[in-house]
């Protein structure tokens, strides 16, 4: 099937998603959260030999969240990117881990370091972090990398830089 | 009376102290000497690569990939490039396409020979453990002639590359490439027809490929199956030379199990990578053409990117290496960076797989699979 076989076979059946087609190889579909199931489950039926290759989260800023599915259908020859745009703190989505196994961990992973929820997931112990960084979110844009845990070192803390760079 | 070890589940925690168990620990749960229940852990080599690619401009990040996997370095790094290559919009002069290629597939042999030899320790067969690795030097030695190192050279940069080949570079890639061949007919006589590794290995953690794609298993651990997935062919990159060649994607059918693989399949398969690698690099070498081997205006368009969202791929080592890039408007840094390692399924695939398995199958099944903590610990 070509590209413009698969959009037709999508938009048919989801008329409300957002289609862009990036190259020959890529296509990338705007799903909303409350029908990404049952776009998986498309996924699943129209392409004999897909895998699921990645899931991840992106943080948008401002409480806007985005997990992008991606399958890569060998006969196909075709990469399907899902996007999700999630809003709040605590944003929720359906795990598909059930449908395609391979992306248990993917979600486990975004869980932990975006602090999305994957509601209906089996297995939501963190993979991948420490203990102590449990419940931070790490790869949030709020979390700050550099002297986060200086507090527990008890060394004085260092004054933020000047706007605009040193005096002249 | 004694009591019977059936009736109670004994856990076991496989690594991370155990010699094989580098950087990574299972939980087992054993009935007898079955395993009833797996529980991969990961995060033992965790450095938070996608965080520190945040922080780092478009011509830094690629030695963080490269350290991920240290055995298919050329490889790992191209994933990152490709996408900055691709929202930066560069173009990659001819030499420095073939010359890539090359080097990828040098480092795939590479890879390849060091997990004969994991493998091999793994199952207690240590004389096929140093002899591969006695070859690979030669493929370090020509590493280090190019770039200056052994492991983690940082060869290629968005654009094209950072060090040209010489003739002394070619003699001694050369010279890897015959000692390789000599020797493989050996190898594969000593290992693939050994009694003992047969029975270690065949039958042993067996599976479907329609298993495999439900896993997201790519790579040789997919192509064992018959199933021909492999991105050189199937999504050629303009920056490689893939198209200049002639070749096959191996693949394995086997008689009695079609559709399936076990560790054994995953050995045969691995040993016909190297045999295409080695014809792909055999082809090329007469086709290096003489130029540039970077854009001149490569390091000022890297500086800064438009805004834009890529997707760089490549079939490494273990499978479908991959890097999904967003940058905003004039980024100096990328905005989000996310990797996909091929072993960080394979990994998960244990849970699957192990179970039903006896215990001394356990390491074999984990080996056969290729798998390298830094890519799903990333």
């Amino acid at each position: 099937m070509d590209a413009a076989g698969i959009v037709r076979t999508f938009t048919t059946k989801f008329p409300d998603i957002d289609v862009k087609t990036i190259n020959e190889h890529h296509i990338e579909f705007t799903v909303g959260k409350d029908i990404i199931r049952d776009v998986i489950t498309l996924v699943d039926e129209t392409f004999p030999e897909v895998i699921p290759e990645s899931a991840f989260g992106v943080d948008l800023g401002d409480d806007k969240y985005q997990v992008n599915y991606m399958f890569w259908s060998h006969k196909d020859r075709m990469i399907i990117q899902l996007k999700v745009n999630l809003e709040g703190s605590n944003p929720s989505l359906p795990a598909c881990c059930d449908i395609f196994s391979g992306l248990e961990w993917h979600e486990r992973e975004t869980h932990e370091m975006f602090g999305i929820m994957f509601t209906g997931h089996p297995d939501l112990r963190p993979l991948l972090l420490p203990d102590e960084l449990v419940g931070k979110y790490p790869m949030r844009k709020s979390f700050q990398t550099d002297r986060s845990r200086q507090a527990e070192t008890g060394l004085p803390v260092r004054k933020p830089r000047p706007e605009g760079g040193a005096k002249k | 009376m004694t009591p019977d070890i059936l009736d109670e589940t004994v856990e076991v925690w496989f690594g991370p102290q155990h010699v094989s168990a580098h950087g990574w620990a299972t939980k087992l749960k054993l009935v007898g000497d079955f395993i009833v229940e797996c529980d991969p852990h990961a995060g033992y080599f965790h450095r938070s690569a996608e965080k520190c690619l945040e922080y780092r401009n478009f011509r830094q990040g690629s030695p963080i990939l490269e350290r991920l996997c240290m055995l298919e370095a050329f490889l790992a790094e191209y994933p990152y490039i490709s996408a900055v290559e691709q929202i930066a919009g560069l173009v990659v002069p001819e030499r420095a396409k073939v010359l890539r290629t090359i080097m990828m597939e040098a480092s795939r042999i590479h890879s390849y020979q060091f997990w004969w030899g994991q493998l091999s320790a793994e199952m207690g067969f240590f004389a096929m453990t140093l002899w591969p690795w006695v070859d690979r030097e030669f493929f370090l030695d020509t590493f280090e002639e190019l770039t200056g190192v052994r492991h983690s050279p940082h060869f290629s940069t968005p654009g094209g590359l950072r060090f040209d080949f010489t003739e002394k570079v070619l003699a001694k890639l050369e010279k890897a490439i015959q000692v390789l061949e000599y020797n493989m007919p050996k190898f594969e006589d000593m290992l693939m027809k050994s009694p003992l590794f047969r029975m270690r290995t065949e039958g042993v953690g067996q599976y479907s490929a329609k298993e495999a794609l439900r896993w997201g298993l790519s790579g040789p651990n997919i192509k064992a199956c018959g199933i021909p997935m492999d991105l050189r062919k199937d999504q050629p990159d303009p920056n490689l030379a893939y198209d200049m060649v002639d070749w096959e994607v191996p693949i394995l059918e086997h008689p009695d199990h079609p559709g399936e693989s076990d560790a054994y399949d995953r050995m045969v398969q691995r040993f016909n990578e190297v045999k295409t690698s080695v014809d792909i690099i055999k082809q090329l070498i007469p086709q290096i053409p003489d130029g540039p081997i970077i854009d001149p205006k490569a390091r000022a368009k890297a500086n800064r990117l438009p805004e834009g969202e890529a997707y760089g791929r490549v079939e490494g080592a273990r499978g479908i290496t991959s890097l999904w890039l967003k940058t905003l408007e004039k980024a100096q840094t990328p905005y989000r960076a996310k990797i996909r390692g091929p072993c960080f399924h394979s990994y998960y695939a244990l849970k699957h797989l192990v179970p039903s398995a006896r215990f001394a199958d356990f390491i074999v099944i984990f080996g056969s699979l290729d798998p390298y903590p830094g890519w799903w610990d990333r």
